[in-house]
């Protein structure tokens, strides 16, 4: 009996997986119905119910995923990212090496604290309106900025889901990514922008035709409500001073965003269906169906048999094993989503650690491979889509083969650098 | 009252082999804002209007930026014009289909249909779908308005 609830929870998760990589239906659809199946089946066999279901959703993440959707809907229709970029459009005084630095820095930044997706939704339009308005090509920020928005997005808990589920998984604070992801997370960066400014040379030298366009852009403009950009900036950094604290508070993140939503929303009193409609309710129910899915894996068996095969791995170095990790799983986020693995193999590692491996350093290569290795290629990772589905509408599409081109060596240059400096770190062990 | 009596009945049209350059030259030599594209027979197959020309010139970015007040400079973009390769192309590649109305359509019916299609401009057939006349919205609105003033 129990082979048989391993191979149908198996097929029914792996079917699901199958499906959603293949963009025929649509994921949040395939998960909830792999979900329910996965609850149908197990009931029947007697290895899974609804309330294992439901303890096995994370409702951590959710919250805090929830949390910061609805400040950052809150502060999207202010023109405050508007802003940000018309501010360094400025500060370039239209010399493409400095709007390219200016204009990466902004949306790394801005990506370490908000979701990438929302990010470059918001940073992408106005990069091509100051592309066009100097006269060149908007492909190489635009590339940039997805690919520094992948690599900014690692070094803080609140940066990217994958943190968001490792963190909550793992019991990891806040300060623990600024201590023991940020400084390898900004040699990566280091490194990203290096290599992307090289590899965009000849594009960053051309003189562009009308560079003094920019300094009549009026940022005071873009603001259409400066007073609610006021507001919930200031909710936003109260917020981040929690995020600092909350495991010595004993609280966790998920309150710390929720209240923060909460205090902006009494504060700003926006139309509450508008703010609603913005957040994205289908992730939200896609991550919430992958943790039942996973949760009936771990009932039926399946991840303790994966997690005996990875203890066959003894005799391996345990910093061997990290760097292992960080390559496998940028490969997979490379060409596939990255939550679906990082949600699948938490599980794992925990399981590894219920057989007395130290595991703390596997959920830093699980966050290193997870983000880094979305840049690999134009489908690995939401920002890289929003891009190349943008340019697909101007007149210089950004092509898969030169995602290639550029995105493929800045992710295994990233992974690259993660793998060295964990190495120096965790040689000890 | 029909559109018929109120449509121009002198129609500048072109054929879809005609190229983007020639049709421009049209527009300017004519000062109209719609050209029918017909057939041999003389029957509308499509529509070009001057605004699916100038949106060759537009810059990417006013599909992206819904508000371009702050941008007081179109700089660079000012001064493009689209490549001679684009030019060069024929009409049949850039055509909209064609939203025609019968010589006995009414005056309203025409009217809503402009409105709700949001047309300038709107060819006129014969029962045999030939190409006899073109109205705009203010030959229809006249019309209209001006049964008023006879007080029927």
């Amino acid at each position: 009996m129990p082979i048989l609830a391993i191979i149908i929870s198996s097929v029914i998760f792996f079917g699901s997986l199958i499906l959603i990589f293949s963009e025929k239906i649509n994921r949040s659809i395939v998960a909830i119905a792999g979900s329910v199946l996965m609850i149908g089946v197990g009931k029947i066999m007697g290895f899974y119910s609804e309330e294992a279901a439901i303890e096995a959703i994370d409702f951590n993440t959710l919250g805090l995923l929830m949390g910061m959707m609805i400040l950052v809907a809150m502060l999207e229709p202010t023109g405050f990212f508007e802003y940000l970029a018309v501010l360094a459009a400025r500060a370039s005084q239209g010399k493409p090496i400095r709007l390219f630095l200016l204009l990466g820095g902004i949306t790394t930044v801005l990506s370490m604290f908000l979701d990438n997706v929302t990010t470059i939704v918001l940073i992408a339009p106005v990069t091509i309106l100051i592309s066009e308005i100097i006269g060149v090509s908007a492909l190489p920020y635009l590339v940039a900025e997805a690919l520094l928005s992948n690599t900014g997005g690692v070094a803080t808990l609140v940066g990217d889901p994958p943190n968001v589920l490792i963190a909550s998984a793992a019991g990891l604070s806040f300060n623990d990514f600024l201590v023991y992801s940020m400084p390898i997370v900004l040699v990566a960066l280091a490194g990203a922008t290096f290599l992307l400014q090289a590899l965009f040379k000849k594009e960053l030298s051309k003189r562009p035709r009308r560079s003094k366009a920019v300094m009549k852009l009026n940022p005071a403009e873009t603001l259409n409500h400066p007073e609610n950009a006021r507001r919930v900036l200031i909710v936003l950094g109260g917020a981040t001073l929690f995020f600092f604290v909350h495991h010595f508070l004993h609280i966790e993140p998920s309150f710390v965003a929720l209240s923060a939503a909460s205090v902006a929303l009494i504060w700003v009193q926006p139309d509450i269906h508008e703010i609603l409609k913005k957040v994205e309710w289908s992730i939200l129910l896609f991550f919430g169906s992958l943790f039942v899915m996973v949760g009936g894996l771990e009932h039926s068996g399946v991840l303790e048999i994966v997690v005996t095969l990875f203890q066959n791995a003894d005799g391996m170095s345990p910093v061997l094993f990290g760097i292992l990790m960080i390559w496998i799983v940028a490969a997979l986020s490379a060409v596939v989503d990255n939550v679906p693995i990082t949600i699948a193999l938490i599980p794992v590692i925990k399981g590894l650690g219920e057989t007395g491996m130290d595991i703390s350093p596997l959920w830093w290569a699980l966050a290193f491979g997870a983000g880094f290795g979305g840049s690999g290629t134009i489908i690995g990772s939401s920002a890289n889509i929003i891009v190349a589905t943008l340019s697909e509408k101007t007149r210089t599409p950004i092509t898969s083969a030169l995602w290639l081109k550029r995105g493929l060596p800045v992710m295994l240059v990233t992974c690259a650098i993660a793998s060295i400096l964990y190495a120096l770190v965790y040689r000890w062990l | 009252m029909n559109v018929t009596t109120c449509m121009k009945r002198h129609v500048v049209s072109i054929t879809p082999g005609t190229t983007i350059h020639e049709a421009a030259a049209i527009f300017v030599k004519k000062h109209i804002g719609l050209l029918p594209v017909v057939d041999e027979d003389n029957k509308p197959i499509g529509v070009i209007g001057m605004r699916d020309l100038l949106k060759l010139e537009l810059p990417d970015f006013v599909n992206f930026v819904v508000d371009v007040d702050f941008v007081h400079d179109f700089g660079a973009v000012e001064d493009t014009r689209p490549p001679a390769k684009t030019l060069n192309k024929t009409i049949k590649s850039l055509m909209r289909p064609v939203i025609t109305v019968d010589e006995d359509c009414g005056l309203l019916r025409a009217y809503a249909l402009m409105l709700q299609q949001n047309l300038h401009d709107i060819p006129v057939v014969s029962k045999d779908g030939k190409l006899i006349g073109i109205a705009s919205r203010v030959d229809v609105g006249v019309a209209i308005l001006s049964t008023w003033a006879k007080g029927e």
